[in-house]
């Protein structure tokens, strides 16, 4: 695959974190800041997976998405739980312990199962990073808070964790996913994954109006503004990479 | 809430309907987007030279899509409730949303992953996008309604500790494994491959090959479902139906006691010979089929 990268993994993985972490210490005052951070998050998330699945794991795109989350909500629970009387290092030891766990898992896969990818290790590293971001990113959206305890009693009893765990891994694992193939291109990859990061927002929106009220609305009302302006400019990737987008027509003359 | 014996048989017969229709609409809906096993051989198919009209919903396995659409029918599903709107507009509501979000990611993994094949010439054709994503957004929520309504029967009447988001969650992908183990075959193999001999299995030489023409012009999703829905979907509905009911049936009439686990093994085993007697009877009645070198394989 040709890298013709419009954005450098360095540059993105700073842009990640700072605006990540950013958000979710503002989301006590403007709770959509944190889902605007965790959108970026997903977008590293994309990308990380596009790296590492560049190396042909095909049905091993959604499997690795998955386990992203995994790693990111099992991390990010232990860092906000255990920095106690200092809620304010939560978010920080989260993103480390993800790290961390990552570079585990990238460790096994590498030199225990022996996948043979260069890219691994890091790859795993930014993407359990990136999933530890989408979680507290997205919970501290829809609980306005994160701390533990508030943020544990907001999103747990409603359930709303699971909708932040399967649709974040969805949201990282579908761009990548959905333009699979040899003529797969960066900037259209990461325009859907805005996308599908904005289209998780919104329902984090709806789900905080639960507990934030208008706040919520706000979420949800922002999270749908990115939706439209990012499918929007997916498709007009689209129409510019397809070989040809018709409206019907016979199936073009090939050798078979 | 403590139900007498008719009810909860009552309660339990009703679960298993609500189970049998959505396992039915879950495995039409993969099918009409060609998910899952179905969709590496219409991914695969241009590669070979093989264009096609066919409908490429690339939103990774069934379990992890309808564990997806059915999550976010149940957090809206929630959130309703919360607000205090019945019940089963609620469900309704819901579970439109999470079948029309599902339809968004259809419609970006289908024109993601056709202009990411330019070199193979697959044009992306508009009018196969405008009608088949409303058919797969319709059989979604049907199955998301079902799946949803299971869950809250779950929470309100039996008094289920779990959310309805988790319970909603754990049958998306119960659904979804389902579907996508015993439906996908017809259409991965019976259907995309309907000119090779029945039941003869996919020969890799055949791969991509898949049959792209219909009875009158060009084979496209909709004809693709309008075949499963004579027996892959029914199939898959009663798989999920009975495993809704033959796990649920010993505890409903026996109690949470050491004979519900004897008779649920019970089951396990009398189902294992039933199957065993079926794909006898069904190889002595088709097979044997032969290899590309066209040797016999091996019988049952």
């Amino acid at each position: 695959m040709a890298d013709e990268s419009l954005i450098k993994r360095n540059k993105l993985i700073i842009i990640a974190v700072v605006s990540g972490l950013s958000g979710i210490y503002l989301s006590p005052y403007f709770p959509a800041l944190a889902a605007i951070g965790a959108i970026v998050a997903v977008v590293w998330g994309a990308d990380a997976i596009r790296r590492v699945a560049a190396y042909g794991l095909g049905t091993g795109v959604p499997s690795i998405g998955q386990l992203a989350l995994g790693m990111g909500i099992v991390a990010s629970m232990f860092g906000l739980a255990i920095v106690g009387s200092v809620p304010l290092a939560g978010p920080v030891v989260a993103l480390v312990t993800a790290s961390v766990f990552g570079l585990i898992t990238g460790l096994f896969a590498q030199h225990v199962i022996k996948m043979n990818i260069p890219v691994m290790i890091s790859g795993m590293t930014e993407i359990a990073a990136a999933g530890s971001l989408i979680i507290v990113g997205f919970g501290s959206a829809a609980a306005g808070s994160y701390v533990f305890g508030t943020f544990v009693q907001n999103i747990f009893s409603s359930g709303i964790v699971l909708v932040i765990f399967w649709m974040g891994a969805m949201s990282i694992l579908h761009p990548f996913n959905a333009t699979l193939g040899p003529d797969e291109k960066q900037k259209r990859t990461l325009f859907l994954a805005v996308s599908t990061g904005a289209v998780t927002m919104t329902i984090i929106g709806v789900a905080a109006t639960m507990i934030l009220g208008s706040a919520g609305i706000i979420t949800m009302v922002i999270g749908i503004v990115l939706w439209l302006v990012f499918y929007k400019k997916f498709w007009d990737e689209v129409y510019k990479d397809a070989a040809s987008v018709v409206g019907t027509g016979l199936i073009p003359k090939t050798e078979a | 809430m403590v139900l007498d014996l008719t009810m909860s048989l009552a309660v339990l017969s009703l679960m298993g309907v609500l189970a049998t229709i959505a396992g039915a609409l879950e495995d039409l809906e993969s099918d009409v987007g060609s998910q899952s096993n179905p969709n590496s051989q219409v991914q695969l198919a241009p590669q070979m030279s093989f264009l096609h009209r066919i409908y490429n919903k690339a939103i990774s396995g069934e379990p992890v899509s309808n564990g997806f659409s059915a999550v976010v029918s149940g957090i809206v599903t929630v959130v309703l409730l919360d607000s205090n709107v019945y019940a089963i507009t609620s469900i309704a509501i819901g579970a439109l949303v999470g079948a029309l979000i599902l339809g968004i990611f259809a419609t970006t993994s289908f024109a993601g992953r056709v202009s990411s094949m330019t070199r193979f010439k697959q044009p992306l054709y508009m009018d196969i996008m405008r009608y088949t994503t409303p058919t797969i957004i319709a059989h979604n929520f049907i199955m998301n309604f079902c799946l949803v309504a299971l869950a809250y029967i779950q929470y309100a009447i039996l008094g289920h500790p779990f959310s309805i988001p988790f319970l909603a969650l754990i049958w998306g992908i119960a659904a979804g494994a389902v579907g996508s183990s015993v439906g996908d075959v017809h259409y991965g193999a019976e259907r995309q491959f309907q000119n090779s001999e029945f039941g003869a299995g996919l020969n890799t030489s055949l791969s991509g090959q898949i049959v792209r023409k219909a009875e009158s012009g060009l084979r496209n999703s909709i004809d693709n479902v309008w075949f499963c829905a004579k027996f892959g979907g029914p199939a898959t509905g009663i798989g999920l139906g009975l495993t809704v009911v033959l796990s649920n049936w010993p505890t409903t009439v026996i109690g949470y006691n050491w004979t519900a686990v004897l008779v649920g093994f019970g089951i396990v085993v009398l189902m294992a010979i039933i199957h065993r007697i079926v794909e006898v009877n069904i190889r002595n009645a088709y097979g044997p089929y032969k290899d590309h070198n066209g040797k016999e394989e091996a019988a049952a």
